[in-house]
């Protein structure tokens, strides 16, 4: 099953035939039984996403503090707009969010999960948030660091959007608007210290 | 002052607008009056808390508001508590990307994004590094693949991805932040770690120094200044008091002096 996998990752983007050091690493996580996942029809609903939910952009670097947060708000609420009646599964369909699921455990339970773990942990997990679709992420809550050996195992993603985590939840989000596009609940496993604090991410 | 060298100040979690960013921001601007840096690195969490033009204002251009007028630049990497739109801030240099590369002289600088390390950025790097002509290979990130800071530690998966092509492609210095005290550590597998996470945060005591360090602050915050002249960098680290915590000659292929 390994070879396969490496063949879909490269298959995905020659430029990773240089990571070798960190195929293998994630090679020595997944039980050798496992299925591959196929992540079918992901890459497309996120495509779908990029190209129909969200307005087209081309960003320029300003030092006009006020227009950044403007460029943001306009496109919060652009995207709010199109996606009014979006759900939660949208994107990450049952189907999809089993495949995720057995990834994200082989991880965390592998032969590196305390690397992985400690990835977590140690970037100030936040524990309890309780999230919702097209809900923002909050501006003064710090980001949990993705584990590197996760990303290289699952479809890579355009620039508008990034995996996160959040509390226990794995989160498709606007990496712009810091919307939440989509999440799985309970994918993650508890890693963390003692909650900082908790709520609800706001709209 | 050697003429000719490379001479930068770094800088790590330190936007949060309080009273000792402020004066490490003033201590800053004066050390540059006798020793004039061009530039500075940040090392992540420039913006705490809320991300308003009022905060970028407060936590970043009224305290280094000396240092821009004179024409020093900052490049920014982005911390955990940052938002990835500051890479849209003219300011921090980012270029709208979230992880990049500048020339300085002889030294190539390669600021990443240790939030989200996806296989992109790590055969950016790759092609980046290998691609590299300079004598000097610098990166720069927020979390400390090797820290003794008893808050965070260090980041080791982080560690088993980056630190091979490091070895690889000759880096030889890199800086983090993250840990809210400064550290200099041991060299390992030849490349020299510094953390400064205590340009504007602080934990007091927080460093718990043991086989990896190689000298430590907690006790205030901090900023550190290098100058990279030829084979030779020199580096000074200085408490928000003024005081030097700690300094030192790192030689090109070689051992601190």
């Amino acid at each position: 099953m390994m070879p396969r996998l490496i063949s879909r990752i490269l298959a995905g983007s020659g430029r990773i035939a240089l990571l070798n050091g960190i195929l293998l690493l994630a090679a020595g996580e997944m039980p050798a039984q496992s299925p591959v996942p196929a992540f079918q029809g992901f890459v497309e609903r996120v495509r779908q996403y990029v190209t129909s939910q969200r307005p087209v952009r081309h960003l320029r670097t300003t030092n006009r503090r006020k227009q950044i947060v403007e460029r943001r708000a306009e496109l919060v609420r652009r995207i709010r707009e199109t996606r009014a009646t979006a759900q939660q599964g949208d994107i990450f369909t049952p189907v999809l969010a089993d495949e995720f699921r057995q990834v994200i455990r082989s991880a965390f339970q592998g032969p590196n999960a305390i690397n992985v773990r400690n990835t977590v942990r140690r970037g100030d997990p936040q524990p309890g948030w309780v999230i919702s679709i097209n809900g923002s992420y909050p501006d003064d809550l710090p980001l949990t660091t993705v584990p590197p050996s996760l990303l290289l195992r699952l479809p890579q993603l355009p620039p508008e959007v990034a995996y996160r985590i959040m509390g226990h939840d794995f989160v498709l989000q606007d990496t712009e608007a810091r919307l939440v596009i989509d999440y799985i609940p309970a994918a993650i496993p508890t890693v963390t210290r003692a909650p900082l604090r908790s709520g609800h991410a706001q709209h | 002052m050697k003429p000719g060298s490379v001479r930068f100040a770094a800088i790590g979690d330190m936007g949060t607008g309080n009273p000792a960013q402020y004066e490490v921001a003033r201590r800053m601007a004066e050390f540059r009056q006798k020793y004039p840096f061009t530039f500075v690195i940040t090392l992540g969490d420039n913006i705490y808390g809320g991300k308003s033009p009022d905060d970028l204002r407060k936590k970043f251009e009224v305290p280094y508001k000396a240092l821009l007028d004179e024409g020093v630049q900052f490049f920014a990497s982005l911390g955990n508590h940052d938002d990835t739109n500051e890479r849209f801030y003219k300011l921090f240099n980012m270029n709208g990307q979230q992880y990049y590369s500048f020339n300085k002289g002889n030294v190539q600088f390669f600021a990443l994004d240790t939030d989200y390390l996806d296989p992109k950025q790590v055969a950016w790097l790759e092609t980046q590094l290998a691609a590299s002509k300079a004598d000097w290979k610098i990166c720069f990130f927020h979390h400390a693949l090797y820290s003794s800071g008893a808050f965070h530690g260090s980041a080791t998966e982080l560690r088993q991805v980056l630190e091979p092509i490091f070895v690889k492609y000759g880096v030889q210095v890199v800086f983090a932040g993250h840990e809210h005290v400064y550290e200099r550590v041991k060299p390992q597998k030849g490349i020299y770690y510094f953390t400064e996470g205590a340009s504007g945060e602080l934990r007091a005591g927080n460093l718990k120094a043991g086989p990896l360090t190689a000298a430590g602050y907690d006790k205030d915050q901090s900023f550190l200044t290098v100058e990279i002249s030829g084979d030779d960098i020199y580096f000074q680290t200085i408490s928000r008091t003024g005081v030097t915590v700690d300094s030192g000659t790192i030689r090109r292929a070689a051992q601190t002096r």
